[in-house]
Parts: C-alpha cells; sequence; structure tokens
C-alpha cells in the first residue's frame, strides 16, 4: 500500500500542469521548504510504519511462542524496549523535528516584516470572491490578481464578512482572512506563471466555488497590467455597447457592482471595470467568453446557486446590450 | 441491616459529597471560562471599560460579597450541627443563611437592573461579558436558595441518613458559591481598581 | 458461578434475584436504573445515529463521487456535512462508549451491582435521547445546523446564518452536554467509591483507568463548550456583542474556546478505545499487558496532557510565533503517553501467544490506523506543514484514520467481545472475521485517498470540485471505499442480529477474560454479583484462589448483602470497606426530569420565556420529587 502510494505521488508531483493547486508542485521558496519537509516527515513516517507492520508480522508468526526473539520471556526487556520505542526513540524524533520544523522552517514561511516588501496589496475576502486592491494605485480588480515575478509581495489579508482563508499551496501556506483580525502573507514567485488558489476556510454556500488565480508576470508586463487596470473606464463607443451600458445603470447591476470612471458604485458585488480582462468568471467558476458570461447574467443562481447575484429578468435585447457592454470591458 | 460481619463507622465522604465535589468542578471550570474570557477580551480591548460605559463601583460590590461570604459561618456550623445530630439547630442555622442570602440577592437583582439602564451588552463586548459573569454568579445563588428551601423543607420531617448526606451537599455547594463570589466580585471591580 | 449447586447458595441468589427484580414491559424499560438496561438503551439509541451519520457520509460521498455531482445541494450538502460530524461525534462515539460500553461494564469490572448514582444514569441516558431528537428536529424542519461542527463566527452568527438552524446546533450541545456531564460524575464516584473490596487503585483494570481518565476530562472540557454556545446564544438572541469586531468582541473568542473543549474531546473519544484494546489484548494474547503501570498512567497523561495543546487547530489564524510554537511542542509532547502505549501493546502480541480471532483482528486494525493516523497527526505539529495542509483532506483523512480507524475499530471489536457476556449467544466466527476484513479494506480505501486528494490541494468542505486539477480519480476511489466500508458495518450488523436469536448459547467465559464480568451468567443478573467478590490483582479471572474462595462465601452467606438493594462503598484509595449502600430502584423521576428539560430548551429555540420558566419550574419539581424518594428510608420500611 505504501509503495503504491509513493509512486502514486511521485507521478502527480512530477510533470503536473500549469494553474494546478498542488503542494508538491513548489514555485517558491517557502512552498519549496515545506515541500521538503513532508517528503522528509513521510520518509519517518514510512520507517515507523514499517517497523510496526514488522512486528505484528513477528507476532503472527510466532503466535504460537511465548518471549521475544532471541531474548525469551524476560519481562524486563519487554519493558525496557516499551521506554526504548514507546519515549526514547519518539522524543528523539520530535526533538529533531521541532528544531528542523518549528524553529527552522517557520523562519523562512512567517509573515514578513514591515518595511521588507518590495510591493504592497491588499485581498479582501468576501462571500464568494476575492477582491484585489494594489498599494499606491487606483486598480481594483477581483478574483485574478498579478504579480511580478522574483519580487517580494506583502498581501494584505482583510475579510468583508466571515472567515475565509487565502491559500495558493504552489507559493505559500495558507493564512486565515478574518474580521476584525488582519493578517499578511507573504508571495514570492520564482519564475512567471499562472498558480491557482481556492478559499481554505468554510465560508457558507458557495465555498467551494471561490478559487482565484494568482498570474505571476516579468515586471514589465506586470506594469502595463496594472496601468491598465487603474484606469477608469472609457465610455463605449456606440450600439450594443452603449445601449448596454444603459441596461447596467437602470437594471439593478450598478447597485451591487462598480465600474470606475461612470455612476455604477456599488459595493455588494466585484468591481467589474476591466471584466474583459479576466480569463474567468465568478471566481474561477467559469470561463470569460460570450456564452458564459450570457449565461452568467441570465441566470447566476443556475451556475453558483446562493452566490449573491439575483437573476435579473432581462429580456432578450437586453441581455444582448449588457453582455456586449461588458465585453467591452477591457 | 444485612447480618452481616461488617463494619458501620465511615472511613471516606459519601458518594453523593463526592458526586458534588465533582459538579462544583464543572461549575468552577465554567467560572474559569467566563474570568478566562473577561481578561481575554480585556487584553483585546485599548479601552477598558469603553467610551461611554461607567467605572464599576467597588464598595458596595465588595461590601455585598463579604455579606454572602459571611454566610459561609452558619451553613458550616448548621452542617456540624446536622452531623452531631441536631437537627433544630441545623434547620435554624439555614435558615438564617437562606434569609441573608435572600436580601444578598434581592440587592444584587436591583444593582444588575440598575446597570442595565446604564450601558447594554449590544454596545460592547465589555457589557456582554460583564452581564454574563454576573449572571451566571446570580443563577448559581438562586439555586443554592433553592437547594436551602427543599432542605429546609425536608428536615421538618427529621434527619434520615440520606437528608444528612444533603445538608452537606448543600453546604458544600454553598462553600463553591461563595468561594467563587470572591473572584467574581474581584474581576467586576478590577478596572476600578 | 454459572451452576450453583449448593442449596444454602440456591436460596441466597434466588432471593437476590427476587430483590433486583425489575417492573417488566415498556414501563420497566422507562423507569428502569440498571446500569445493564440503560447500557442497552444507549447501545440501541446511539447505534441508530450512527446510522443517521452513516447516511449523512454517503450522501457526502455521492456527492462528491464526480465533479458537478447533483446529489445534495449546497444548502443540503452544508446540512449534511454539518450534522455528519455533530451527529457521530455528539450522538454516537461518546455516547457508545461512555453510555454503553461504560455503564455496562465498568460496574461488572470493579466487581459492584451499579453505578453510585442510578437515577442519574437513567436522567444521562434520556438526556441523551432528548437532545439527539431535538438537534435531528432541527435538520428535519429545514433548520439543520449548516456551518461545519465547529461552526465557526461570523458564518454562525445571526447576521450571516439567520433562521434557527444555529440555535438548533448551540441549545442542542448545550443539552447534550449536561448528559455527558452527569454521566462522567457518575463514572467517578463509581469508580472511587465503588471498587470490590481489596481492589485497590493500582489493581484495577486498565478499561476503568481509561474510563475514569475520560471521566476527568469531561468534567474539565465541556464547561468551555457550553459557554461557548452560551455565549453565541446570547450574540445570536439578545444582541451581545462577544463576537463583534465592532464592538470590542472578537472572533478568536469562539475559536479559543471551542478548542478548549475540542482537543481534550478528540482524547475522549479515543480513550474509550484505549480501554477495549487493554482489554482484549491480554485475554487474547494470554498474558498481563506489558508494562501495566506505563500503559496506566499513559491513558492519564494523555488526557492530562491534551488540555494544553487546543490552539494547533488555529496555526492558520495569525496568532504570533512564540504562541504557534509553545502549542507545536507541547502537541508533540502528548504524543508520547500513545507511542508508550502502541509500544506496549505491540510487545504484548509479540510475548504473547495471540489467538487472532475476530475480537482482535479488530484491534490489529485499530493499531494499524492508529499508528498511521498518529503518524500525520505528528506531522501536524510541523507548523509550515500544518498551515499548508489544514482544512484540506489531508486532515480529514488524519481525523478518520483516528476516530474510525482508531476510535471505532475497538468499539466493534467490542460488541463481539463482549457479545455473548450481554446476550448469552455466540456470534459466527467467519462472518465475524468477513465483516473485519471488508470494514477494514473499506476503510483504507475510502480514507487513505484522501491524504494524496489533500496533498493535491483539495480543500475540506467542499460540495463539488473542478476536473482536471487531479481530484477526480481519487474522488471516485473513495466513494467507492465508502460502499464497501456500510458493507461491512451491515454484515457486523447481521452477524450479531442473527447470532441473537439463532446462535449457539455461549458460556459464561468463552475467551478465558481476565476481569470480572466473564465471572457471572451470561447474560448477567440483574443484581450482578451473588457475593461481593474479593480482589487481589488486575486479572481477577485470572487468579483462582480468590474465585473459589467467593463460591465458598456464597455458600457460607459472607459478602451476599442480600437485605435489600444493596451494595457496598468502600474507600478511594485502597478500597477497604466503608458502609453498606442502599441502592434506589425503578423511578420515574430520572425520564420526567428529562422530558421537562427538552421542554426548556424547546422553549428558549422558540423563544417562549414564560413557557420555558413554567418548565424550569416543573423540573425543579421533578429533581425534588426524585431526592425525595430515599432508598434508604424505602429499604427501613
Amino acid at each position: 500500500m505504501l509503495a503504491g502510494l509513493a509512486l502514486v505521488l511521485l507521478i502527480s508531483g512530477c510533470g503536473q500542469s500549469q494553474g494546478g493547486q498542488s503542494t508538491l508542485h513548489a514555485e517558491s521558496d517557502q512552498s519549496r521548504k515545506i515541500m521538503h519537509l513532508w517528503w522528509g516527515m513521510l520518509a519517518a513516517a514510512v520507517v515507523v510504519f514499517a517497523g510496526a507492520i514488522v512486528l505484528l508480522a513477528i507476532a503472527w508468526k510466532r503466535r504460537n511462542r511465548e518471549g521475544l526473539p532471541a531474548v525469551g520471556k524476560d519481562e524486563n526487556v519487554s519493558t525496557g524496549l516499551v521506554v526504548a520505542f514507546g519515549i526514547v526513540v519518539p522524543v528523539v524524533c520530535l526533538i529533531t523535528l521541532f528544531f528542523i520544523a518549528d524553529i527552522g522552517v517557520v523562519n523562512a514561511t512567517s509573515a514578513p516584516k514591515p518595511g521588507q516588501a518590495q510591493m504592497k496589496m491588499t485581498v479582501v475576502g468576501h462571500q464568494w470572491f476575492w477582491e484585489v486592491r494594489y498599494d499606491g494605485s487606483q486598480a481594483v480588480t477581483a478574483n485574478e490578481l498579478h504579480i511580478p515575478a522574483r519580487t517580494s509581495v506583502n498581501v494584505r489579508l482583510l475579510s468583508a464578512d466571515v472567515i475565509h482563508s487565502f491559500w495558493v499551496p504552489e507559493l505559500n501556506k495558507k493564512v486565515d482572512m478574518l474580521p476584525g483580525h488582519p493578517n499578511n502573507i507573504e508571495l514570492y514567485a520564482d519564475r512567471p506563471g499562472v498558480y491557482r488558489g481556492q478559499c481554505a476556510e468554510f465560508c457558507g454556500l458557495q465555498h467551494a466555488n471561490m478559487a482565484m488565480a494568482v498570474y505571476v508576470d516579468t515586471p514589465a508586463r506586470f506594469r502595463a497590467w496594472l496601468a491598465n487596470q487603474a484606469r477608469p473606464l472609457a465610455p463605449p463607443a456606440a450600439g450594443d455597447a452603449r445601449a448596454g451600458e444603459n441596461v447596467f445603470m437602470t437594471q439593478q447591476c450598478a447597485s451591487c457592482h462598480t465600474i470606475r470612471g461612470t455612476a455604477a458604485r456599488g459595493t455588494i458585488g466585484p468591481d467589474l471595470t476591466h471584466l474583459a480582462t479576466r480569463k474567468t468568471l465568478a471566481a474561477l467558476t467559469i470561463p470569460n467568453d460570450r456564452a458564459n458570461l450570457t449565461r452568467w447574467v441570465a441566470d447566476p443562481q443556475s451556475i453558483k446557486p446562493g452566490n449573491k447575484m439575483p437573476g435579473l429578468n432581462l429580456n432578450a435585447t437586453q441581455l444582448r446590450q449588457v453582455v456586449s457592454f461588458l465585453e467591452g470591458l477591457r | 441491616m444485612s447480618g452481616l460481619n461488617v463494619e458501620r463507622k465511615r472511613i471516606s465522604m459519601p458518594a453523593g459529597w463526592w458526586g458534588t465535589l465533582l459538579f462544583v468542578a464543572t461549575e468552577a471550570t465554567l467560572f474559569g471560562t467566563l474570568f478566562a474570557t473577561y481578561f481575554y477580551l480585556r487584553f483585546n480591548t485599548p479601552q477598558w471599560p469603553p467610551a461611554g460605559v461607567p467605572e464599576p463601583k467597588v464598595a458596595l460590590p465588595l461590601i455585598l460579597t463579604g455579606v454572602l461570604v459571611a454566610t459561609t459561618i452558619p451553613v458550616f456550623f448548621g452542617a456540624r450541627a446536622a452531623l452531631a445530630g441536631r437537627a433544630r439547630l441545623a434547620w435554624l442555622l439555614f435558615f438564617v443563611a437562606l434569609v441573608i442570602q435572600a436580601g444578598y440577592f434581592g440587592v444584587q437583582v436591583h444593582e444588575f437592573l440598575g446597570d442595565l439602564d446604564k450601558f447594554s451588552p449590544h454596545d460592547s463586548a465589555y457589557a456582554s461579558i460583564y452581564f454574563t459573569l454576573l449572571g451566571a454568579h446570580h443563577a448559581h445563588v438562586v439555586v443554592g436558595m433553592a437547594i436551602e428551601v427543599w432542605l429546609l423543607a425536608k428536615l421538618l420531617g427529621g434527619l434520615t441518613p440520606y437528608r444528612l448526606v444533603g445538608v452537606r451537599v448543600a453546604a458544600l455547594y454553598w462553600y463553591f458559591v461563595n468561594a467563587v463570589a470572591i473572584g467574581v466580585v474581584l474581576t467586576q471591580v478590577y478596572p476600578a481598581l | 458461578m454459572a451452576t450453583v449447586i449448593h442449596p444454602e447458595a440456591r436460596r441466597r441468589v434466588q432471593r437476590l434475584e427476587r430483590i433486583w427484580l425489575d417492573r417488566p414491559g415498556v414501563l420497566g424499560w422507562l423507569t428502569t436504573t440498571d446500569h445493564k438496561k440503560i447500557g442497552i438503551l444507549y447501545l440501541f439509541t446511539s447505534l441508530v445515529f450512527f446510522g443517521a451519520g452513516g447516511v449523512e457520509a454517503l450522501l457526502v460521498r455521492t456527492q462528491l463521487l464526480t465533479p458537478n455531482g447533483t446529489t445534495l445541494s449546497p444548502g443540503a450538502f452544508s446540512e449534511v456535512m454539518t450534522m455528519h460530524g455533530v451527529t457521530m461525534i455528539f450522538l454516537f462515539v461518546i455516547p457508545i462508549s461512555t453510555g454503553a460500553f461504560g455503564n455496562y461494564l465498568v460496574p461488572l469490572m470493579i466487581g459492584a451491582r451499579d453505578m453510585a448514582f442510578p437515577r442519574m444514569n437513567a436522567f444521562s441516558f434520556w438526556v441523551f435521547a432528548a437532545s439527539g431528537i431535538f438537534m435531528y428536529v432541527g435538520l428535519a424542519t429545514g433548520n439543520g445546523p449548516n456551518a461545519g461542527w465547529f461552526d465557526y463566527v461570523p458564518l454562525a452568527s445571526r447576521t450571516y446564518n439567520p433562521g434557527s438552524a444555529i440555535d438548533f446546533y448551540a441549545l442542542g450541545l448545550i443539552f447534550n452536554a449536561i448528559s455527558s456531564t452527569a454521566a462522567a460524575i457518575n463514572f467517578i464516584v463509581t469508580i472511587f467509591k465503588m471498587r470490590a473490596p481489596g481492589m485497590a487503585l493500582n489493581r484495577m483494570p486498565l478499561f476503568c483507568y481509561a474510563f475514569l481518565a475520560v471521566s476527568f476530562a469531561l468534567v474539565f472540557a465541556l464547561p468551555a463548550l457550553s459557554i461557548d454556545c452560551v455565549f453565541l446564544e446570547l450574540d445570536r438572541r439578545l444582541g451581545f456583542s462577544f463576537f463583534e469586531p465592532a464592538n470590542g468582541g472578537t472572533v478568536l473568542l469562539w475559536q479559543h474556546l471551542f478548542w478548549i473543549f475540542g482537543h481534550p474531546e478528540v482524547y475522549i473519544i479515543i480513550l474509550p478505545a484505549f480501554g477495549i484494546a487493554t482489554s482484549i489484548i491480554p485475554t487474547f494474547t494470554r498474558r498481563r499487558m506489558v508494562a501495566f503501570p506505563m500503559v496506566a498512567l499513559a491513558e492519564v497523561l494523555v488526557a492530562f496532557i491534551g488540555f494544553g495543546v487546543w490552539a494547533h487547530h488555529m496555526f492558520a489564524v495569525g496568532m504570533s510565533t512564540i504562541t504557534t510554537v509553545y502549542f507545536a511542542a507541547a502537541s508533540m509532547i502528548v504524543v508520547i503517553p500513545s507511542a508508550i502505549q502502541i509500544f506496549a501493546w505491540l510487545t504484548t502480541l509479540v510475548t504473547g501467544t495471540p489467538i487472532f480471532k475476530t475480537p482482535l483482528l479488530w484491534i490489529i486494525g485499530f493499531i494499524v490506523f492508529f499508528i498511521i493516523g498518529g503518524l500525520s497527526g505528528i506531522m501536524f505539529a510541523a507548523i509550515p506543514f500544518d498551515q499548508q495542509l489544514t482544512d484540506t483532506y489531508f486532515v480529514v483523512a488524519h481525523f478518520h484514520f483516528i476516530i474510525f480507524g482508531a476510535a471505532v475499530f475497538p468499539l466493534l471489536g467490542g460488541l463481539y467481545y463482549w457479545f455473548p457476556k450481554v446476550t448469552g449467544r455466540m456470534y459466527s466466527e467467519p462472518v465475524g472475521q468477513a465483516s473485519f476484513w471488508l470494514t477494514f479494506v473499506g476503510s483504507a480505501l475510502t480514507f487513505f485517498p484522501m491524504h494524496i486528494v489533500g496533498l493535491l490541494g483539495m480543500p475540506r468542505r467542499v460540495y463539488t470540485y473542478q476536473s482536471g486539477l487531479g481530484w477526480d480519480g481519487y474522488n471516485m476511489a473513495e466513494t467507492i471505499g465508502a460502499y464497501i466500508l456500510a458493507g461491512g458495518l451491515m454484515l457486523l450488523v447481521a452477524n450479531l442480529v442473527v447470532s441473537y436469536f439463532r446462535g449457539p448459547k455461549a458460556p459464561d467465559d468463552p475467551f478465558g477474560g481476565a476481569t470480572l464480568e466473564w465471572s457471572i451468567p451470561s447474560p448477567p443478573p440483574h443484581y450482578n454479583f451473588a457475593v461481593i467478590p474479593r480482589v487481589t490483582t488486575p486479572y481477577p479471572m485470572w487468579d483462582e484462589q480468590d474465585r473459589i474462595e467467593d463460591m465458598r462465601k456464597l455458600e457460607r452467606g459472607e459478602m451476599v448483602l442480600d437485605g435489600g438493594h444493596e451494595t457496598p462503598a468502600t474507600s478511594v484509595l485502597d478500597a477497604n470497606w466503608d458502609e453498606v449502600i442502599d441502592m434506589p430502584s425503578d423511578s420515574p423521576w430520572p425520564i420526567v426530569t428529562a422530558l421537562m428539560m427538552s421542554g426548556v430548551f424547546a422553549m428558549l429555540l422558540t423563544g417562549h420565556l414564560v413557557a420555558m420558566c413554567v418548565f424550569l419550574g416543573l423540573m425543579a419539581l421533578a429533581v425534588a420529587a426524585w431526592h425525595g424518594a430515599e432508598p434508604e428510608h424505602e429499604a427501613a420500611t
């Protein structure tokens, strides 16, 4: 069973495609240290377990003979074995583990000290999406955050409602987001790529569909992305998109969503100013293309039941127009 | 009773007393949790009590608690009298204790309601734990008085070994309530000290 | 002492049978104070809840068989997932281990005729049953608790959880805690005061040590949960601000208090299993336990140290480094007593001559699962590892290996082991072995892949998952495993039910057990022991001289205590004879009090405070009537 486990883990650990969520696929120093800690502990655990199985096998084979092999029926030896393997050996192993993990690796993965990071940002957990803001920028986005590669990013973690947990396994451990109790986590990605994260504290009906994507860009691409995200919306030219903006403002959308550069200033749902730059909708639940966007706007409850966006009862024309408008939010 | 060659002298406290001791242990842990909550919240809050909440009175609570703790004396001697078989004296002493405790309780209820008029548990964690801690203590006082009422009623019918255990149990319970009362009042007046 | 042939002895036994006779029929069951009948009541009630929790588990697993399952809606999933945890912990594993096994066996193992407080024993049962019904009324009326079994605020607060689901949870748990507290007090006083003369504390069976430790842990752990639930109800119903950051409260208060209870709770769950294992192993290896004093001390230490480790459930909330490191260190220390026990069991198995029959197979399965679950638990004491893998399926694997593999397997083995004693019939050994293997394989298949899927990033408490993350195959395997596991359990139930009606008659001592329950007939008579036994070692049944001497005492009329409903009380440490106690017989007051208490909690739920006060008053009257019935007084008249 254990050999199978090791094999399976090795196979699944390697060759994981981008955008996975595996703790065994480390893309940062912190995750790597934790992963190595895991492999070390697994090795020790396999040894201990194997030892116990050997003892059980001996018990089976020698079931008609009393006493220990070679030693015989000396109770003192038996008691001595209990002291040795029940106290001494565990104490030694635990002390070793304590120093490696709870002194050593803890230091490497601890929360960033103030002033140490090269960049600061804030993520606010909501039921059931992530609000993303950047210090020193007007940019506000949701669910898909970008950071530059090889940069120490200090992420401030807040909550707008219940307890959530920020977790991007390939980059770092998880840290809870508690109302009234701000926390911090450091993100430092070795190389560009996209890394998946998911809320890791049960937060209600759609906890299962509260994922996020961390896009790690080259510094130049990151600056370009951030600059674009910070721009307020330019008004759409004409046609369906223009009509769609009108639908947006008059059909309740603006009461929940913000689109910077317009009159829409709602804060219940995510900021939509640059919605069309995102690859997914509803916290990575569905891809962001016309068909899915139309499905979502028409009946959000059928895709993410229990989420806070109601069905809007738009007619076919309004639907087409508002989707065209949303598609233009680049 | 069973015609066996066994002794009748007791060498160990009765089962009912042990049971009460353990019950007291749970209730003491309950109060320990309340105290811990009080100080956990206190150290989580910059201003204690928070703005708009008056500091607690010191003199009256301390005096009242002194009166309550003093009822340990009639309770202790009442139990002693019962153990010596003097049912009437035991009854009288427990009655005196009950009257004083009832007076204490009456004043405390008045204070509690007065406090509620001045600050509300809706508005602060301080008030939430303040009223819960005091309420828990007063509830224990009520239960203690109820036990005494029942005991006094039973003792009118005389002493039996079973009722004697009841007297010891009631006494033990009151020692506990009075001891906890000291902790409660010190916590209550702590911000004003 | 099965066949009593001496005429004097037979006369005394018949007199005892007349004295201890129960009221017949349903009324007898409703008013019983006999620890054995109460144990049976607990057994069947907790097995019903096991079934409910099992159905909930199968619903969860079926929903997670494939991505985007449609068995359960997100709302239904939240309730089913929550109730699975609450049911299994509060309504199954604690009641069956303390209420069924503990109640039935502890008095027998210490040579007593009942628990110290027989009426409170009955009261504990009826309150347990009522608390379970109370919470399931919530589920049945669409108000099932839905914020997880640890019910974190603010998700459980009125703002994010209007409606009464969480009120069912909080009030239900306070209600349930009353039952467990009363039972724990009963066990401690029974073990302290009612041991047979000569059974000093160091001659007490290890099973009783485990139950003593469990009971102390319950006494000191439950108040934290009860107070937490009181705070929650005050916040929810009366607008208090314990958990409201805007008013100086904090959400972490809930977590600390919950886990101050919650961690000792897991030792409370496992200790009875240790007790059962330390009963079965000596019997089936035909030797005394290796390092008995160390094992006894370890059982007590586990409970004690377990109070100092709670915040290891909170490593991800952002506590200071020094706090997390303290709790990690304490969590490592608590490993040692368990390691001592595991090694003592293994050494006993190696140095003895083990008989690999059904009860021992379950214990071997327990050892295997306990080691795996214990090892993954140690890994969680490595803080950074915990911070990656907490709240994932890796921790779900860990605690199911411990709770199911290590706490439940000995219970199932214990059902087989004591089945002949309780029913007087033997179960089918081949079917017993088959039920073990099916359950073992099913458990391994269900819970082992959870380690892997957790490492691959699957969080816990999710009602669905996306394809393409590498989780699909493992989830499917786990669901198949769950159905196999269920099959194994149904085979076990079938074995015991059929054997109850058609199994061959069992002797008093089919396995050569070491403790006193094997010295009395199967099933035991109402009065348990015709002669209060004299005890000189922790393995009384293997001291043949003592048992022969007991027989002679019966003939001479010594230590029979047949003047009434009598049992001796002894001193706490050395079990020196102290006095004869008159036990109560059947009483209606425990169930009446429990019913009135149910009314109190129901009115608290609905908010009808006047009605609540009425029920409270009626409850007080019932308690007064209860204590108005004085057993000694009745015996004398």
